[in-house]
């Protein structure tokens, strides 16, 4: 120790007075606060256009409010539209499902440009319908990608510590007095060791530094303490992952510019071909899905559906919801075509409910084998492991998806009974349904 | 000036690790322009399937009223284009499947990339990947110490008191090494040919004589100043590590950092405000299922008058027909008003972006390569506009039959008989012709050809001036 300090000292010298170094250092933590300001940006996007969406259905509810205290079935160019009905109250009940931005969206977008985070539910909905679909963007700048943090800690931390260390040893061998440093009483490696050690050690700080306030100012700090934490150290993890990678290749390096070239050649292999190789052979084994299976059940197989007798219907409601059979129109022998139509949602859901889990499955195999490359592809690891930490990986929005399909189902619960029970429903019951659908 | 790089040659054939690396690129290369061309003709053939699975359904209608024919609708598929398998550009990031129905244009959905978890933040593999990123590092990495080393020996000042030029002496080192770059990029288009010969139509060849030109004027701008700044700077090092700062600046931070300008200088509508506008601006119209609408009303006078009859059950036409007809146009000058607005914008977004190549010649080449491949953002848009227009063909035939097929106004049950569901062609997307393509990408070529010029006559200029020690 009494050894290391003089050296980590003699660094601190080495890197003020290296204006290279310290350009590239400050060049960093300018992007990295671009990255954070445009995570942070488009998390201040996604409150506000759910703020607005929910003020829109807040005036809706509000205008169905008011036909209810006027006595009013509808509006008066639709006359067929009766609220007093459950199809028509829960028709005009708006309900929308949310994916919130998480606090920690600031340190990684991840994959939340990819997907859609509002949608409107109704007892026709679909976990696959294209309202799901992500904003409106230019799929150029999605292909290119947007400048987060994330990718300046996965992608250019290398690149910036590449700067920083590809002459460390290396300029003792260029120079030739490499023998003098060995000829002292430190060991080269410990030597190494400490003049590595202070760069990791003003980088970590630098992370954590960067970090802090768009923490505090998203509340990340104060709600998710525990998960920022996790995230931070994830970052540490992968910093020194690369600095372990770079002390190996400085040890046996042969001078600065031998050592930049294998340490950008690592960089290009870990960041860019591996990466691209696994994406490739995923594309291969798993060509991109046009969801025929899908649209055939939307469309082929719902046709079929609607073209079924009446009593078909009633007895297939009547098996997948047996206790149908305790409500009004349940006991009756008669068949009401109304209510019956209203109802055929529910076999609709059923059917898409099967085919949205084909899909997944389908989904699933291809993460599988991307997860299985993990261990050889660090970097899509981490970047995988970073966004589901912040909530917008594929998972967070397949989470996303089952939120919707529950609310669906409680929609047609909810639908499917008061139907059948032939409840008329007044302002209190309406307002009921709103609760519901929250 | 051809004895120096002749030379070059000479010596650069003499360096085992080179020998090495050539080896692993060219078959690097070829493996991976092998494995793009057999991932894009697998995507040909699931999109072809999926289009020839709901043709056939389409065709298979036995009798619908055409109506609910326009409700059932159909779909397109984006088909891939052959040179795709070099850059398939935008095709993972956009949908794949666009649904043509009646009342509504929609927009494409299911992107690749909503289907799995996150990879690769460059894309795929590709050999655009190699060749936009890798290979011109390796140029670089050939290059940082070809003027530099024999300064640190002495040898290039015995060069120059031998007569040599010092431009000349540059730009022949710098040739030297780009046509290694040539060659690594004419293996990769001749293995991408072979493979995929029947693919090779018309169009394609034009297209990839500037895929390689673009590569080329980029490779060319990178080794000239590679070997310039080899030149000009003090040591190997710092020729080294300033041509990498250039190549980070300009393949990673640049790009990322102006295309989210671009989108902050003209900003699209976010999803939510796009429909809401849209569906104001479709109530204004006539809504073809409301028979109250006073715009239907007018619509029924004008047609009462033309036939001379006094009430719609005495026309010996389908009047609900003409009303959907007219619904559809109407919303089709909503859609061109909404969807063209956004199109515009990315237009703008794209036109700023290609400026950029004033100052990074990697987003021309980037931009270059994705046009001649077909598949940018306005090949992408020019996909989207062609199924629209089938849907605006396909609806009107509809609602034509509707009306004018036999039927009467109200009848509702009245039915189309298969063989008119046959009788209507199916979308066939056509690819822009090499002309569109090239105008597209006209300031992308300016740029990269400006970036030649620019990168020759800095060694033509300030060459001389270079210290020899």
């Amino acid at each position: 120790m009494k050894n290391l300090l003089p050296v980590i000292q003699s660094e601190f010298r080495h890197f003020f007075r290296s204006p290279f170094k310290t350009v590239s250092l400050v060049l960093f933590i300018g992007v990295a606060v671009y990255g954070l300001q445009n995570g942070y940006d488009l998390f201040k996007k996604h409150n506000a256009e759910i703020a607005a969406i929910k003020t829109k259905n807040a005036e809706s509810v509000k205008k169905i409010e008011s036909w209810f205290n006027e006595g009013k079935k509808g509006p008066e160019d639709r006359p067929w539209i009766d609220i007093t009905t459950p199809f028509w109250a829960i028709w005009n009940a708006p309900s929308s499902a949310f994916h919130a931005p998480s606090p920690l969206m600031p340190f990684t977008i991840g994959q939340a440009e990819q997907f859609g985070y509002y949608k409107q539910v109704t007892n026709w909905s679909t976990t696959f319908d294209s309202d799901l679909a992500e904003e409106i963007a230019n799929p150029e700048r999605l292909t290119t990608g947007t400048l987060d943090f994330s990718f300046v800690i996965l992608y250019l931390l290398p690149v910036l510590v590449i700067v920083l260390l590809f002459n460390i040893g290396g300029l003792e061998k260029d120079l030739g007095f490499d023998r003098l440093i060995q000829v002292n009483s430190m060991s080269q490696k410990k030597w190494l060791l400490a003049r590595f050690a202070f760069y990791f050690l003003v980088l970590v700080m630098v992370i954590l530094v960067l970090m802090l306030p768009y923490a505090i100012l998203t509340g990340a700090f104060q709600n998710e303490f525990s998960t920022f934490i996790k995230l931070f150290l994830y970052f540490t993890l992968y910093t020194l992952l690369w600095f372990s990678v770079f002390y190996f290749i400085n040890l046996s390096g042969k001078g600065s510019a031998n050592q930049a070239l294998k340490m950008v050649a690592v960089w290009l292999l870990f960041c860019i071909v591996l990466p691209g190789t696994f994406h490739q052979i995923a594309s291969l084994k798993y060509p991109s899905s046009y969801m025929t299976n899908y649209i055939d059940a939307n469309r082929e197989e719902s046709k079929k559906l609607w073209e079924l007798p009446d009593d078909t219907i009633r007895n297939r409601l009547l098996v997948l919801y047996p206790k149908l059979k305790e409500t009004k129109h349940g006991k009756d022998t008669l068949i009401d075509e109304e209510i019956l139509g209203n109802s055929s949602s529910a076999l609709v859901n059923d059917l898409m409910k099967k085919t949205a889990l084909t899909i997944e499955n389908n989904n699933e195999e291809k993460n599988r084998f991307i997860r299985n490359s993990f261990w050889i592809n660090p970097v899509s690891f981490f970047q995988n492991k970073i966004n589901s930490l912040a909530d917008n990986d594929y998972y967070a929005y397949k989470e996303f998806r089952v939120h919707i399909q529950a609310m669906i189902d409680k929609k047609i619960d909810i639908l499917l009974f008061d139907c059948w029970n032939k409840e008329t429903i007044n302002k209190g019951k309406y307002l009921q349904y709103i609760e519901n659908f929250k | 000036m051809i004895q120096i790089i002749l030379n070059e040659w000479k010596i650069l054939l003499r360096v085992r690790v080179l020998a090495y690396l050539t080896l692993f690129f060219i078959a690097g290369l070829t493996l991976v322009t092998w494995l793009g061309v057999i991932q894009n003709n697998n995507q040909q053939e699931q999109q072809q399937a999926a289009q020839k699975h709901v043709r056939e359904q389409w065709e298979n209608i036995d009798a619908m009223n055409p109506h609910g024919a326009a409700h059932y609708g159909s779909y397109a598929f984006k088909p891939i284009t052959p040179l795709s398998s070099i850059d398939e550009g935008v095709n993972a990031i956009t949908g794949n499947v666009l649904r043509l129905e009646g009342h509504v244009q929609n927009e494409i959905v299911y992107s690749e990339a909503s289907q799995s978890l996150s990879v690769s933040k460059f894309g795929k593999l590709k050999p655009s990947l190699l060749l936009q990123y890798v290979i011109p590092l390796l140029l670089i990495f050939i290059a940082f110490a070809s003027v530099s080393s024999e300064k640190e020996t002495g040898r290039l000042k015995l060069l120059v008191f031998q007569g040599a030029s010092l431009p000349k002496l540059i730009l022949a080192k710098a040739l030297s090494v780009w046509f290694y770059g040539l060659f690594l990029l004419v293996i990769t288009v001749a293995v991408q040919t072979l493979i995929n010969l029947k693919n090779t139509g018309a169009g394609n060849i034009e297209r990839t004589f500037f895929l390689l030109l673009a590569y080329g004027a980029y490779y060319y701008t990178v080794v000239t100043l590679a070997v310039y700044f080899s030149a000009r700077l003090k040591n190997n090092t710092a020729a080294l590590s300033s041509m990498l700062a250039v190549w980070i600046i300009w393949t990673i931070f640049l790009p990322k950092i102006w295309g989210n300008t671009t989108d902050k200088l003209y900003p699209l509508p976010s999803r939510q405000e796009f429909k809401t506008a849209m569906k104001e601006d479709r109530s204004k119209g006539i809504d073809g299922h409301n028979p109250s609408d006073k715009r239907e009303e007018e619509l029924k006078q004008k047609v009462l008058a033309e036939y001379k009859v006094d009430s719609v059950e005495n026309l010996p036409i389908n009047f609900d027909g003409i009303v959907m007809q007219a619904d559809e146009e109407y919303g089709n000058q909503v859609w061109d008003k909404h969807f063209g607005k956004n199109y515009d914008i990315l237009r703008k977004q794209k036109n700023m972006y290609q400026l950029s190549g004033i100052f990074n010649p990697f987003v021309s080449l980037q931009s270059t390569s994705m046009g001649f491949s077909g598949s940018d953002m306005l090949h992408h848009l020019d996909f989207l506009q062609q199924a629209e227009q089938y849907r605006r063909v396909l609806i009107k035939s509809l609602n034509d039959k509707h009306a004018y097929g036999g039927s009467k106004t109200g009848d509702w049950s009245w039915e189309a008989d298969n063989a008119f569901f046959k009788s209507i062609k199916d979308f066939e997307y056509k690819s822009p012709v090499f002309a569109t393509a090239l105008n597209q990408n006209l300031i992308d070529i300016l740029c990269l050809a400006f970036w030649v010029v620019l990168a020759t006559v800095i060694v033509a200029l300030s060459a001389s001036k270079i210290k020899l020690v």
